[in-house]
């Protein structure tokens, strides 16, 4: 590897600091066949470049008497700055007074000017590059004690010092033992080490022929940065197949994601986390152990980082609307409009009108999702007051509580204070909690429900049996309204089975004495069967989409109309 | 059009210069050419027309380098002894070696131009 670095010098970039426009095109002439050489006036615009610029400088040539900021002013101000430390100086002097001074402040060594000949100047300069480079390799600890692999600390130092030297694509990957935890739980942490050690060495013989490096990041991931292979899978195949043999533990499972050919201009460290984005692609898919990063993922993740760096102005500019579906109840002669579902949509400025689907998984992966709620809380709250103050008729309104917000420990008192700003009572607020939350802590899950429905909150169980529900929680958790998955509904009408568990499930509601509410019913004969089985409120297309508030005014002025 | 045998004439040590411009005589020749407006000689000048011994210093200090690179020695010759004397901080009159390396620098216009 050490070979290959200095076999290819021609990248490293060299900053030439003179006043003299000569002087600069003479050393850049000079220079320029094995580096590439960067101009800087004076002192200050070296400083800027040294402190800025996203490639590292691998020398600088200094000129000493120079307007604006000198060269002694420059290597005074270099003592300051450890990425400028990092640089080694050469001073370029024709004063012999100069030379000594220089030294003792930080420049590596000198060149008296008039310049030697070019071969002398090309000879130094690569020398104390060499001599730079060796140094602070050396200032990182090379090895993880336990993998024998690089250190992380290493490993990035020197990728950063070989990146400009490498021609040709590259790839680089992460690697990720999963269940590692597990293992050492079950087989004691000197097995758990034992098959580290046992990765890092078939890590190895991956990358032994292809000018490669591997380091461990943290526990039981690694890196790879190698030349550009196009049998990543078979490769981490391989070393799948051999640690399963090795480990006593069965549920061994390597994952990896694959960065193929970098983008020379993106930093080290961005490289890796698209490697690293692939590979949480493909957690828990059992089927596959290698993912690439590539351009739908990549647009996916810009697209991503893009909404989670706009929802906050979303919020100041209100761009984020509710939209209010309504639920009917069928149990009567005609449908009565009973209550309403708040959902949100996102009319974003640049990109349009955002689907749900797209951003609540988004925001309730990273947490986010709670700043949402609030906000939706609060307009539907408002909405509620409006309609009250209006047409004299409370019509309750549904809001979905993420599993984020039941960690809130807050929770019931910011919902309490919303009742209280609007004026409206507990029960004109429903909270839809999903039945997936039962699954991530049963215990606060049913402590929350209880306080919150203490406070007079009917509580939703919402899309229940889309996960791994037990009939058990429909009887832990104290709820006022089942809401049945809409995939139920699709599925009812096309087999048996499905419309058999349908039915099981309203049975069961009414043995409980808890109404269920239908999602997604979108023609008259999911109606009518549902009614026929006894399902009392129906929420869909069927009635109508969510639609904004003003629109929504038209339901509850119809339904004043046939009730009175 | 400036050449070489011209500088060599003009007392340009050019086989040293060419040297250092890795041999080529198109990036030498440019070089040169770019020698009679440098800036540094107005600096020079004007300082020196204000007393001002620190900025003629600088200004000098400046050529001095650029003239030894290119190795126009005529020029480089006066350029030393002026740094030198500017240095040496005494009171002896500059004007004299001013005008020397002005007209030096006019030559030099001329051979570049002719």
């Amino acid at each position: 590897m050490k070979q290959f670095i200095q076999t290819n010098r021609n990248r490293r970039r060299v900053l030439v600091v003179d006043d003299e426009l000569i002087n600069r095109e003479l050393l850049s002439a000079i220079l320029s066949p094995r580096y590439e050489v960067v101009q800087a006036e004076n002192g200050a615009e070296a400083w800027e470049l040294l402190t800025t610029s996203e490639q590292p400088f691998s020398l600088v040539m200094l000129d000493l008497f120079m307007p604006v900021m000198s060269g002694f002013e420059l290597l005074e101000k270099r003592r300051e700055s450890e990425e400028a430390r990092a640089v080694p100086v050469i001073v370029m002097t024709s004063d012999k007074s100069a030379e000594v001074k220089s030294i003792r402040m930080g420049a590596a060594d000198f060149i008296s000017k008039p310049y030697h000949l070019p071969d002398v100047i090309l000879a130094r300069c690569e020398r104390i590059i060499e001599l730079n480079e060796d140094k602070s390799i050396i200032r990182y600890t090379e090895r993880d004690a336990l993998t024998e692999l690089y250190s992380k600390e290493y490993f990035s130092e020197y990728i950063r010092r070989l990146r400009p030297d490498l021609k040709g694509d590259v790839d680089a990957a992460v690697l990720y033992i999963e269940h590692f935890g597990m293992l050492n739980e079950l087989f004691g942490r000197a097995e758990g080490d034992r098959i580290l050690r046992e990765t890092a060495g078939l890590i190895t013989r991956i990358i032994i022929s292809s000018s490669g490096i591997a380091c461990r990041t943290d526990g039981n991931s690694f890196r790879i940065y190698r030349r550009h292979c196009d049998n990543w899978e078979e490769l981490v195949e391989r070393v799948q197949t051999e640690l399963s043999s090795l480990s006593p533990s069965k549920g061994l499972r390597l994952r990896a994601g694959v960065y193929q050919s970098v983008d020379p201009e993106l930093d080290t460290e961005s490289c890796f986390d698209r490697a690293k984005a692939a590979c949480d692609r493909i957690k828990g898919n059992y089927g596959r152990n290698t993912e690439f990063y590539n351009r739908e993922l990549h647009e996916l993740e810009m697209h991503r980082q893009r909404l989670i760096g706009d929802i906050d102005e979303a919020i100041e500019n209100g761009d984020l609307r509710v939209f209010y579906q309504p639920k009917y109840r069928i149990s009567g002669e005609r449908p009565v409009l009973c209550s309403a579902e708040a959902l949100v949509r996102w009319q974003h400025p640049r990109l349009g009108m955002i689907s749900p689907g797209e951003f609540i998984p988004l925001f309730e992966k990273n947490g986010l999702i709670g700043k949402i709620d609030g906000c939706v809380w609060r307009e539907a709250a408002a909405q509620v007051g409006k309609w009250k103050e209006k047409y004299g008729f409370t019509l309750p309104v549904s809001v979905n509580v993420s599993r984020v917000d039941i960690f809130d420990h807050s929770l019931e008192c910011k919902l309490c204070s919303l009742l209280e700003s609007f004026g409206l009572k507990p029960g004109d607020l429903m909270l839809e909690i999903t039945e997936s939350a039962y699954s991530d802590n049963a215990e606060r899950l049913i402590s929350l429900v209880g306080s919150l429905r203490s406070c007079g909150f009917p509580i939703e169980m919402d899309d229940f049996g889309s996960g791994y529900s037990s009939l058990n929680m429909l009887t832990t958790i104290p709820i006022d309204i089942l809401k049945l998955d809409m995939s139920f509904i699709r599925s009812m009408m096309l087999d048996k089975k499905s419309l058999r568990l349908v039915e099981l499930i309203l049975d069961i509601a009414k043995f409980l004495g808890v109404p269920t509410v239908a999602e997604g019913v979108e023609t008259e004969e999911q109606l009518l069967t549902l009614k026929k089985m006894g399902c009392e409120i129906i929420q869909g297309y069927y009635f109508s989409p969510p639609v904004p508030a003003e629109r929504f005014s038209e339901f509850i002025e119809k339904e004043i109309m046939q009730s009175t | 059009m400036i050449t070489i045998e011209k500088l060599s004439g003009f007392g340009a040590n050019t086989a040293e210069g060419l040297a250092r411009c890795c041999g080529s005589e198109a990036l030498y020749l440019k070089l040169v050419n770019m020698v009679p407006d440098e800036e540094a000689f107005g600096r020079l000048s004007r300082a020196i027309g204000e007393n001002d011994r620190d900025a003629a210093f600088e200004a000098v200090h400046a050529l001095k380098g650029v003239l030894g690179n290119l190795s126009l020695t005529p020029m480089y010759d006066v350029a030393s002894r002026l740094t030198e004397l500017l240095r040496s901080r005494s009171e002896t009159d500059c004007e004299p070696m001013l005008v020397e390396l002005l007209k030096k620098r006019d030559e030099l216009r001329e051979l570049c131009a002719g």
